[in-house]
This record gives C-alpha cells, structure tokens and sequence, in this order.
C-alpha cells in the first residue's frame, strides 16, 4: 500500500498537486483552500470589482514586475501618508481604514480624502515624492484588508503593532521600514499557501519545448504532453492544456522581462501594470460577466433550465475557455481523451489496477469527436431553445410588435407547452427563475454556439471521423506506455 | 529564463483565483472590528453579539481583534488560583477588587506604571461578556464601583473574580 501511497504524489504532483503543509490537504492550481478564503473574504466583504478582485490575486501570487513588492511599498507610504493626515495616533485608525468596507471604490476614497491635507486634487501623496490616484489607493485599502486578515487573522495583532510603529514616525522612513516587513511576510505567505514550484517547473519545460516560439498549435499542446508523459511526469491532458491557456494569455509579456528589470523606467513599468492586467483579461474584460466555469457554479437553484448533466457537460466543454472558440480540437482531446486519463489517475488512486487498466488505457471507451460534436450541438440548441422561451416569459404585451416577431414569440410559448421539466408548471415561478438567470444564460447560449460553429469549422478543415481515429492511436499508445506498470 | 517560467506560475495561480469561489467568512471582519472597536454603550447589532456568543471560530476572530487593539489582555485566566481571585496583572496593569464595607459596593481598581491609561474594560467568561467604560484615572488609579444596582457593573464584579475569565484593557 505504501507503494500506491507514492504512486498517489507522484501523480498528483506532477500535475501539479501538492499538499498544504498545515493541513495535509490537497492543493491545486497553485494555491491552497486558505489562500483562497484569504482573498475571498477581501472580495466579497468589499465587494470588489472583478478587475480589483484579479489585480488583488495578481499582488498576492507575485505576478507583478518589475518588483513583486512594489504594491507593499505603495501601500505602506499610503499608509503613512494616511496617518499623517489623519493624525492618527496609533494603529487602530489605520485598521478602521483598511477594514471598511465603504473605501472600496476611487469615488468613495475620493470622497472621502479629497481636500484633507495629504492630498492634492489627483489623489494622495507622502512628502511631496511619492504619490498614488484615487483608484490606487481604493486598491491599496483592499491590500491592506488582506495584509492584516491573512491567514484568518493569524497575523493580525502583529501587523496593528507595525501600523502602531507607522503612526508614531509616519514618515518615508516609517513606510521604507513597514515595506520591508510587509515584504517579508509576503514572501512568507506565499511559501506557506502558494506552492508555485511545481508550475514553475511545467512552464519552464512548455518554454523549453517551444524554443523561443511565443505561438503554438493544437499539435504542440498534444506534443508537448507525449513529451511528458514519456518522461514520466504524467501530467493530466487536460491540466498541461490549461497551462497553454495561461502561457498564451501571458506570452506577449515575456519578451523583454529582462529589459524591464534593467531599465525600469517609470513609464515602462506602467505600461507592464497595463499589460499584466490584459493578461488576465479574459476574466476581467466581459465584467461583469464571470468566468464560463464560475458562472456554471453558482447556477441559480429554480426551474431546471440545465440539467446537473447538462451543466457538467457545458462546464467539460468550457472549462479551457478561451480555447472552446480558438483551439476546439484541444477541446474535443481534452473531452474525450482527458477523460480517459483522470479516469485511470482516479482508479489509481482509489486502489484500483490490473485488467481493466490496461483497457481504459487502451481508449476503446473514448467518446468520438462526432458525438462529443452531436452533444456539443444539441447543447447549444437546447440553450438557444430557452434563451427563444425567456423572451417570450418576459415579454406579456406583445400588441406593438412585429407579426414575425410574435409568431416567433408564440412558436417559443408553444415549444415551453412541450418542455417537461422540474418547475416549467407555475409560469410565475418560471417567469422569476429565467429572469434570475438571464444573463448566464444568454452567455452561455453564446459560447455554447461559438463552440458549435468552431467544431464545424474544424470538421470542414481535419474531419472529424479521421482526427479521431488518429488522436486515438496517438493517446492509447502514451497511456498504455505511461500506465503500463500500474496495468501489470 | 528563470523568471518568464515564475512569472507564468504566477500568473497562472492569480487566474485560477480569480476563478476560484471560496466561500466568504461570515460575519465579516469589517463588523467584528466596528463592534470591537465601539463606545461603550453604544447601539450594538444583536445579530452579530449572538454569533460572537454561540459561534467559537467567531468567538475566536473576534478576540484577536480586540486583542490586538488592546493596551493589555489576558486572553485566559491570569492566575492559578483557587477561590476568588481579588488581584490580577493583565500586562503592566494591576486590578484588585476591593470588597465593601457597611453595605458600599466593592470597588475596581485598576493601577498602571505607564501612560496612556485604557478607557475601557472588556471581560469574557464562557460566552457571556461586558464592556464598561473605565472613566478618568485619578493620581495614577481608575476607580470603578461595581455596584449592584447596576447590573453590568455587578456582572464585571462577579466575572473579574472567577479565575477563567478574559480581560481586555482597551
């Protein structure tokens, strides 16, 4: 058992699972359930925007160049620029600060700094030097919620001394000190919640692999994971595919990093700020839409416009946004073959082996490309079906409108009639639910069909039956490699 | 190299955040830290004492925050003691419980070394807690009647004695 045990990290360490040190518990993507509590709390007690939320993680993993401390710098001279102006005589006026909830946004800073005697008429500034805007310092506030709410508090009474300090000498003096506490316990932080290790390693075998090359394929992605499977890191298809997502959100940044950290001209490191935040800008950009998969997550309880297997195949489809539009045959591999393979990381893990093994390996059970393509499209259709039924729920007078737009409207009352589903009965109740869920779906129901007409066009250019076949040949023979001493 | 690589993980983990719900702690820090930070006296949102009361992981956030904010504490019993404790140090501060005589109420009184004196006094025994105002201190002491015709004061009394309880000096 001890044998299955190692076998067990193996696995999830290369794909990128490691333990939280404190808890022994499963940690994936980078961070730990704790950390993300820790930024949670932040957001939704601010109620942060989604690009305050995304520029928060960004500070708190590192991801800001050209010195991932900057932010901590900025935020101690605030602080000391605040208590100078406050007159605060200890700490606790500068954690009323960063505690309410009321300073989250540039015009409620704004509002209430503006004309106080720290400030000029763009924002808040320490000794005439350093200076930071409105929007800058409302971000800033929610820094300081997280520096002093981490980790559940545990270091809370600490950093109020630090600000007890900073208010008996708010000077720059003060704020270099503060920075460099808060630099420390940062770096702390992030080796105790953060293991960025083991994705470190994955990204620097993807830049190794890619040689210089910032654009890719659909065949590097699969290339790339042979590659690793064959050196016996086994990483799952589908985790390796979400690493191609980051590297291309993130690739235009890479050219030039060293330059950056040489010349660091002001302006230079501006434009980077804009550019880091572009990088997650596939989750900031449609704000205040959410992420495909949050969106999924949080589905309003209520009618059942979506089956639970419904959401779960939607969720399977999208879960590599943007690649459902961009790279739908990763999306088809990760679909069906990504699978297979957590399938069989699954068995391993639960104890199982042997036999049927060897057959999972073997991707006789592997869902085609044509049926994966068929669910795909009767998704979509299903999704454009009740988007056509909330707009007849949610248009009553109808007397003003064009004929063909009301015969489409009563073709959509006549399809409702035909839907037999868990709370379509009480037409009010229908009516409020697919209000509530309005905006998710017609989200969906536009994502859904950018996935339907990717396929199609991926059909017409690698036909599908073919591409199949193909992929099959290529993934049994890696996982019947990688997996053969489990199978034996 | 090295640094494109760590950047990438960087970013990659920031995004997975991002996405990430975690499930937010109710109540929120913002209102533990008001309601640990209030005048005595003061309205006080029920909801939020009953939480603190029946809740021990709020119970625990709550007095971090206090403590923190506090000039002294001691979180648990100050002292082994058998019986009634009539003295105890929380932090550089003295509190002795003085009984009565003749029918007057005993009397807190509350000595420190430093300036500035605390304004207030928190003390929390199981999940029943008060908070009084100290008022000015006189030559170096503050004086406090616990007055049994004063509820809360004749409660600080009654509490202060037992060798469990938590007190706050804010």
């Amino acid at each position: 058992m001890a044998g299955l045990g190692i076998t067990i990290r193996r696995i999830e360490e290369s794909q990128g699972v490691a333990r939280s040190p404190g808890t022994g518990r499963r940690m994936t993507g980078g961070y730990d359930e704790r950390c993300a509590a820790d930024l949670a709390g932040v957001g939704e007690g601010r109620d942060l925007s989604r690009a305050d939320r995304a520029w928060l993680a960004r500070v708190v993993t590192g991801a800001v160049r050209p010195n991932r401390d900057k932010p901590l710098w900025d935020l101690a001279h605030a602080l000391a620029a605040l208590a100078r102006a406050g007159g605060a005589r200890d700490g606790r006026a500068l954690v009323s600060l960063a505690l309410d909830p009321g300073l989250a946004t540039p015009a409620a800073v704004e509002a209430r700094f503006a004309g106080n005697a720290a400030t000029d008429a763009r924002g808040l500034v320490l000794d005439g030097g350093w200076r930071t805007g409105w929007s800058g310092l409302a971000r800033l506030l929610a820094l300081a919620e997280f520096v002093l709410t981490a980790e559940d508090l545990a270091q809370f009474a600490t950093v109020t001394g630090w600000l007890d300090e900073l208010a008996a000498s708010p000077d720059a003096e003060g704020a270099a000190f503060l920075a460099k506490r808060l630099a420390r316990q940062s770096a702390a932080y992030r080796n105790a919640h953060l293991p960025l290790a083991p994705l470190e390693r994955r990204f620097r075998a993807i830049l190794v692999f890619l040689a210089g090359r910032r654009a890719f394929g659909d065949d590097d992605i699969l290339a790339f994971w042979r590659e690793e499977m064959r050196g016996g890191e086994r990483p799952g298809f589908r985790t390796v595919a979400e690493h191609f997502v980051t590297f291309e959100a993130g690739a235009h940044l890479l050219d030039g990093l060293e330059g950056l950290a040489s010349a660091a001209s002001l302006a230079a490191a501006d434009g980077w700020e804009e550019r880091l935040d572009a990088s997650l800008a596939d989750l900031t950009a449609a704000e205040p839409a959410e992420a495909l998969a949050a969106l999924l997550a949080a589905w309003p309880d209520g009618p059942k416009i979506l089956t639970g297997a419904e959401r779960e195949d939607l969720a399977d489809f999208l879960r590599l946004e943007p690649f459902h539009r961009t790279r739908p045959l990763t999306t088809l591999r990760a679909a069906s073959f990504g699978r297979v393979q957590s399938g069989i990381a699954n068995r391993l893990r639960r104890g199982g082996g042997g036999a049927d093994l060897a057959e999972r390996a073997a991707c006789t059970e592997a869902e085609t490309y044509a049926d994966l393509q068929a669910r795909a499209g009767a998704l979509a259709a299903h999704l454009a079906r009740m988007l056509r039924i909330a707009a007849a729920l949610a248009i009553a007078e109808r007397d003003g409108l064009s004929p063909q737009t009301q015969a489409a409207l009563e073709a959509a009352e006549a399809d409702l009639r035909r839907v037999r589903r868990a709370g379509f009965e009480d037409r009010a109740a229908l009516t409020a639910g697919f209000a509530a869920a309005a905006s998710a779906l017609l989200r969906l129901a536009e994502e859904a069909g950018r996935l339907e007409r990717a396929l199609a066009a991926l059909d017409r250019q690698r036909p599908l039956e073919a591409a199949f076949a193909a992929d099959r040949a290529v993934f049994a023979e890696a996982l019947t490699a990688a997996y053969a001493g489990e199978a034996a | 190299m090295s640094d494109e690589a760590r950047l990438l993980a960087e970013l990659h983990a920031a995004r997975a955040l991002v996405r990430a719900k975690g499930p937010a702690v109710r109540p929120s820090h913002a209102a533990l830290w008001a309601h640990a930070i209030r005048a005595p006296g003061q309205p006080v949102d029920l909801a939020l004492e009953r939480a603190i009361r029946s809740d021990p992981d709020t119970a625990r956030r709550y007095r971090t925050l206090l403590g923190a904010q506090a000039l002294a504490h001691a979180p648990l019993a100050a002292a082994a003691s058998d019986g009634a404790l009539l003295r105890r140090r929380v932090g550089p501060f003295e509190l002795e419980i003085l009984e009565g005589e003749d029918g007057a109420p005993p009397l807190l009184i509350l000595r420190g070394a430093q300036a500035p004196m605390p304004r207030t006094i928190e003390a929390w025994l199981g999940d029943a807690a008060v908070r009084l105002d100290l008022g000015e201190p006189v030559e170096g002491a503050i004086l406090l009647a616990l007055d049994p015709a004063v509820p809360e004061a004749a409660l600080l009394g009654r509490m202060l004695r037992d060798p469990a309880c938590a007190v706050f000096l804010l």
